[in-house]
């Protein structure tokens, strides 16, 4: 080991990024090298005189705002698919697919407006056209469109469908595919709150399926409905210390949720985590400026109870 | 929770965001947007900046998370894409030698950057604050005279603490270049703050 070497190196060893043999030569080379040493010190000097330029945390204000901004970001964006993926059908993705589009609900409209004028309808298979009746609307869930077709010359409208028949299963609560039906139910049923509340109701008795965890968790988070919200918190509650998608997830309720009783259910929930360095920044931020009495009341009520920090 | 532990998290949250599960990839977002942020926001010194380049970076990884094929963790594809924004914006900046001891908040009003030096005591004397503010003026003006990529790997090593077979994974270089990369930075920073005195 040389002194070219050693000066070349020696910010490595004092950012602890050389091997234990390396190290333990720079070190004894330095005691028997005044230059080196002198380098040593120099570095040492360049280093601490760097760190007065502190590295600031986000504010919890900030990352919001940031998070806000992305999150309707998301709302549009769309994936792009591999190449392979094109050769893949994946039920669960076409379904939410059916169910998001802003397409599928025209064509219902059509639908309902060619069936006023006594329009043909066909079923995807069958090889005649058939003629529409209320009916047979009525007792099929269309799935999707798949193709739409004027017929010229004549006010008759052809549309070929498919349709999801209606089912039923039944099982216990700890069967998986119940489990799996009810996390959909959970995130899916966006027209029927009190399904989504028996849903959310059922996991809440399993929260210790991280599957069932995640579904809770969407629901706190993305639920139109504040009673479906107050049930799935009710479910976390318990998983605030151990998992930290739930602290987060419970802590952005804490700050953003639009109802006073979620904001101060999280509020509660975050108790045993309120030394945590995130809950502590949304405390202060809460105590300080929210518009809520009661939320800075019960924030400084916390902030107040915690032993202090040097 | 352990490093095995978040990553295997990760694998599962990535395998539902690929599946088109919103709600997976905004909880992998959670996992790291702080660290992102944090990143962006003291690299460029304007929370207009940061909040762009954290949202660029979020959507690229949304958009081609089927891309994702698990030869890396997701934090340091993340921190890749977040890297070459704020390389492009450092660059960009360079040319128009925009950058300065100023830094823009998100109101679009300035402050020093001075401020952001740190004042270890309570009470600072006038005299002291008046150094602290000096320094942080020489620091700054010491950090423009880098070049792009030395400023970044010195960020990522002296303020973020990442080792440097980190850094050249998400810079796509070697441990040796990083190593050589931060060596020059170093040496230049000395230099500038040793004729600034």
């Amino acid at each position: 080991m040389n002194c070219d070497w050693v000066q070349q190196n020696v910010s490595l060893y004092l950012y602890n990024e050389l091997a234990d043999d390396a190290r333990h030569e720079l070190e004894q080379h330095i005691q028997r090298c005044k230059a080196c040493a002198a380098e040593l010190a120099a570095q040492q000097e360049f280093q601490a005189q760097m760190n007065a330029l502190v590295v600031e945390e986000p504010s919890a204000s900030f990352l919001a705002s940031a998070r806000m901004r992305l999150q309707e970001a998301l709302e549009s964006a769309e994936q792009h698919r591999a190449w392979y993926h094109r050769f893949v059908f994946d039920p669960t993705a076409w379904l939410r697919q059916v169910r998001f589009s802003p397409a599928l609900a025209a064509v219902l409209l059509l639908v309902g407006f060619g069936s006023g004028l006594g329009t043909m309808y066909s079923a995807l298979g069958s090889k005649a056209p058939h003629p529409a009746s209320q009916n047979t609307i009525q007792e099929a869930s269309i799935g999707g469109i798949t193709s739409i077709e004027h017929k010229p010359n004549s006010n008759d409208v052809k549309i070929q469908y498919q349709r999801i028949v209606p089912d039923s299963v039944e099982g216990s609560i700890s069967d998986p595919q119940i489990q799996e039906m009810l996390t959909f139910a959970a995130r899916n049923n966006f027209n029927n709150s009190g399904v989504r509340l028996d849903s959310v109701d059922l996991l809440t008795s399993k929260p210790d399926d991280p599957r069932v965890r995640e579904a809770l968790t969407y629901a706190l988070r993305f639920d139109s409905n504040p009673g479906v919200r107050l049930k799935a918190l009710d479910g976390l509650k318990d998983y605030v210390k151990q998992d930290i998608r739930v602290r987060n997830a419970v802590l952005d309720a804490l700050l953003n949720d639009s109802n006073l009783g979620v904001r101060a259910g999280a509020l509660k929930a975050l108790e045993p985590v309120r030394a945590d360095t995130s809950v502590r920044m949304a405390l202060q931020q809460l105590a300080k400026s929210d518009p809520s009495e009661y939320i800075r009341t019960e924030s400084d009520r916390e902030l107040a109870s915690m032993p202090a920090i040097d | 929770m352990g490093q095995a532990q978040s990553r295997m998290n990760d694998t599962e949250l990535i395998r539902e965001a690929q599946r088109g599960n919103h709600a997976a990839f905004e909880e992998l977002v959670r996992q790291y947007d702080g660290a992102v942020l944090r990143l962006a926001y003291h690299l460029t010194r304007s929370e207009q900046d940061a909040q762009d380049i954290y949202q660029e970076a979020f959507l690229k990884a949304y958009r081609n998370i089927n891309n994702f094929r698990f030869e890396c963790s997701f934090y340091t594809w993340i921190y890749r894409i977040v890297t070459n924004l704020c390389l492009d914006l450092l660059r960009k900046r360079q040319v128009r030698k925009e950058d300065s001891g100023i830094a823009v908040d998100s109101e679009g009003g300035t402050y020093d950057l001075m401020d952001q030096v740190a004042d270890q005591r309570s009470g600072a004397s006038p005299e002291r604050d008046l150094m602290r503010r000096e320094l942080g003026a020489r620091i700054a003006k010491a950090l423009t005279k880098l070049t792009p990529r030395e400023r970044m790997v010195f960020e990522m090593k002296h303020y973020q603490g990442l080792k440097l077979r980190t850094i050249g994974e998400i810079l796509n270089t070697t441990e040796e270049t990083a190593k050589n990369t931060l060596f020059r930075g170093t040496q230049k920073l000395r230099a500038a703050l040793r004729d600034m005195k």
